[in-house]
């Protein structure tokens, strides 16, 4: 029985700031009532507002950023839940369950080079990834920052959120947007496919994907096509983050690595998965 | 400090919190967030005779006060829980209710007789009620011979104490509860979710993938309550409540609607740590109340009618 990850706690931050971010969404920073271990990229925290009116059922968020003692999270505004975080004010009070859920592999400066791809929002996962990559995860040897490239599609220019943070880390950056605002017009896929073609990116590579299922979709089937590794980090509906209430089935594959059972959890056995353990 | 210790007909529990049932694991998984030894008691998921998958997606949606869901029981049948639950259960400081689920009378015995062989089961809690197996048809929650047979077969096949849940969605709630009782029911459950709807009028999208699902949360507190002590007037056995508790006033008001205990359910998807922190609330709240013990706050509704052994006595002076 898959239980949540043993550091996750349920815990009381302080909202220090809100920040504009993009066209629809914040920057929210909180500090915790106590400070926390560094916490891997790709995984998550469940957010509720203690306002009294906000949503009765906690929201998941990637872990942002991370520094001086304080939180962030990047936040888009969606429903009714985005719109109470978004709306929140400085000194508020937040309750926060997690960190939880896996994170993304070990990203090693060993094998092939990476290549992120992130979907507007799906972009959350990606600075600190970029971050911890850079730096050396779990022991291994740390990636160059030019075998880090990052491919960040949204549908205009006011969606690629914090894209000049994100160049300022020196990994290669390329942009795309449906609508021709920035970079490549079209989507990441298309983008991968003619950077490859150019010459501009290799052909073996190990992907990380985050984004709208769409494009999770063409990400395995491009993984799959070319034979590539291949790691999505998956967005259902959640309703608690730590594995009891059930409401986050993700469809496994019948030979795959999760194991015979029809349902993987997401929020406890994700929200990373290998491409080819899930069928989406 | 208080004394938070209550009884349920043959069961001594520490406090009167328990977890209810597919809210918070099926075992120990939310040791971190409130240890066992703090609570009255932990109830499983619901575990089946065999495995079911559960419902498809979206089996969750918000709805302005409360919760809709559809999980569909998703478990792996009773094997793998006796195999890979149960052993961390034996060491476990504080009353195991198993509650099990079935499509059938038969199913309801075998799964019985098969938990009775296992030490680390307290108790049985039999799910009369969910709605969301058999497209809600509900075959044992609505008809109270229906639900006798279920509980006596379960009587028959095990010397645990058998409690059974029961639903909301039916007129008088008593002649349910009267009917487990005549069946052998140790004790009572009430209650388990509403049957409920969302839609998303501009696409027609329904808010689950079943369309119809079970509400849980505040929203059915005032209903939940009222059926825990319809149950609690109607019968001589433990009630256990259960539906929208959230804080330790409401654990205070079913207690006082003549429960012995009470189950947190959707309220600790906002706060795993809820159970431990609602255990401090009422010792902090009886404590200030100047009550030495929780046990004087059970059935002291002034409802006209002295519904438990405890509140006999001041109810008869009060009621004047
Ligand atoms: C592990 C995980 C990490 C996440 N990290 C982030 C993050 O860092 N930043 C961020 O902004 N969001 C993130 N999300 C998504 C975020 O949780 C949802 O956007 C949020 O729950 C929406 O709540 P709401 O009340 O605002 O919208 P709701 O009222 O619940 O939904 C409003 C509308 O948006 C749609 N919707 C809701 N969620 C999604 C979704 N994920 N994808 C597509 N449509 C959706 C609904 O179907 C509905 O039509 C993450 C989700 C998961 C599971
Ligand atoms: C997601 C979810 C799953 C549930 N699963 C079960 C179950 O497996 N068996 C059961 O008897 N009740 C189940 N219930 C019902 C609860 O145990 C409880 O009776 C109901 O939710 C009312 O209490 P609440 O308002 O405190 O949640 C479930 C409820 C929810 C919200
Ligand atoms: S979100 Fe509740 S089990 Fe995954």
């Amino acid at each position: 029985m898959p239980a949540p990850p043993p550091d996750a706690r349920s815990f009381l931050a302080e909202i220090t700031a809100i920040e504009p971010c993009g066209a629809d969404a914040v920057l929210l920073r909180a500090r915790p009532e106590r400070a926390m271990a560094p916490i891997r990229a790709s995984r998550f925290f469940m957010l509720k507002l203690l306002d009294g009116t906000s949503p009765l059922i906690p929201r998941p968020y990637s872990i942002y950023r991370q520094r001086n003692g304080e939180l962030e999270f990047l936040v888009k505004v969606m429903g009714q839940g985005s719109r109470a975080l978004a709306a929140a004010r400085k000194g508020q009070e937040l309750r926060l369950i997690g960190p939880l859920g896996n994170g993304w592999p070990t990203l090693d400066g060993e094998g092939l080079p990476w290549v992120f791809v992130a979907g507007g929002v799906g972009s959350a996962p990606f600075p600190m990834a970029i971050e911890q990559a850079l730096a050396g995860m779990d022991g291994r040897a740390a990636v160059d920052p030019g075998s880090i490239s990052l491919l960040f599609g949204a549908a205009n220019r006011e969606l690629l959120y914090d894209l000049d943070v994100l160049r300022s880390t020196g990994v290669r950056v390329h942009a795309a947007t449906d609508d021709g605002s920035e970079g490549w017009h079209g989507n990441v896929i298309e983008l991968f496919e003619a950077l490859v073609a150019k010459g501009e990116l290799p052909e073996e590579v190990r992907l990380l994907a985050c984004g709208p299922d769409p494009m999770l979709e063409a990400c395995s089937e491009l993984a799959e096509r070319r034979g590539l590794e291949c790691w999505l980090s998956l967005e259902t509906v959640m309703g608690c983050g730590v594995g009891i209430c059930n409401g986050c089935p993700v469809m496994t594959r019948p030979e795959g690595p999760l194991g015979a059972w029809p349902n993987a959890k997401c929020c406890v056995e994700g929200p990373v998965f290998r491409a080819d353990a899930i069928c989406l | 400090m208080a004394d938070l210790a209550v009884t349920l007909g043959p069961l001594s529990l520490r406090n009167p919190v328990l977890s209810a049932s597919g809210t918070y694991g099926h075992g120990l998984e939310m040791c971190h967030f409130t240890p066992p030894e703090r609570m009255g008691g932990l109830v499983s998921k619901t575990v089946t005779l065999r495995p079911r998958p559960g419902n498809a997606q979206p089996r969750i949606c918000e709805t302005r006060a409360g919760l809709l869901n559809s999980i569909g029981l998703e478990n792996k049948g009773v094997e793998n829980y006796v195999e890979t639950i149960l052993p961390d259960m034996l060491g476990a400081d504080t009353v195991v209710f198993t509650n099990i689920g079935g499509e059938s009378v038969e199913d309801f015995a075998e799964i019985a007789a098969r938990l009775d062989r296992e030490p680390a089961v307290d108790v049985l809690e039999v799910n009369l009620s969910c709605p969301n197996v058999q497209g809600g048809k509900l075959p044992f929650a609505t008809d109270p011979s229906n639900a006798a047979r279920a509980v006596e077969a379960v009587r028959r096949a095990t010397s645990k104490p058998v409690f059974a849940k029961l639903s909301p969605n039916v007129s008088h709630i008593g002649e349910m509860a009267q009917a487990v009782e005549q069946a052998g029911a140790t004790g009572i459950t009430a209650v388990n979710t509403l049957l409920g709807l969302a839609v998303d009028w501009r696409t027609g999208k329904p808010g689950l993938g079943t369309v119809q699902g079970g509400y849980s949360g505040p929203g059915i507190k005032p209903v939940a309550l009222r059926c825990a002590w319809e149950c609690a007037r109607s019968v001589s056995i433990p009630v256990i409540g259960c539906g929208g508790i959230a804080t330790a006033e409401d654990v205070l008001e079913f207690l006082a609607a003549g429960c012995g205990a009470v189950e947190l359910g959707t309220a600790c998807f906002a706060d795993p740590a809820l159970p431990g922190r609602i255990v401090e609330d009422l010792e902090r709240l009886l404590d200030e109340a100047g009550r030495a013990s929780i046990r004087s706050v059970i059935g002291s509704i002034r409802d006209g009618r002295g519904s438990s052994r405890d509140s006999a006595h001041a109810q008869g002076v009060e009621a004047r």
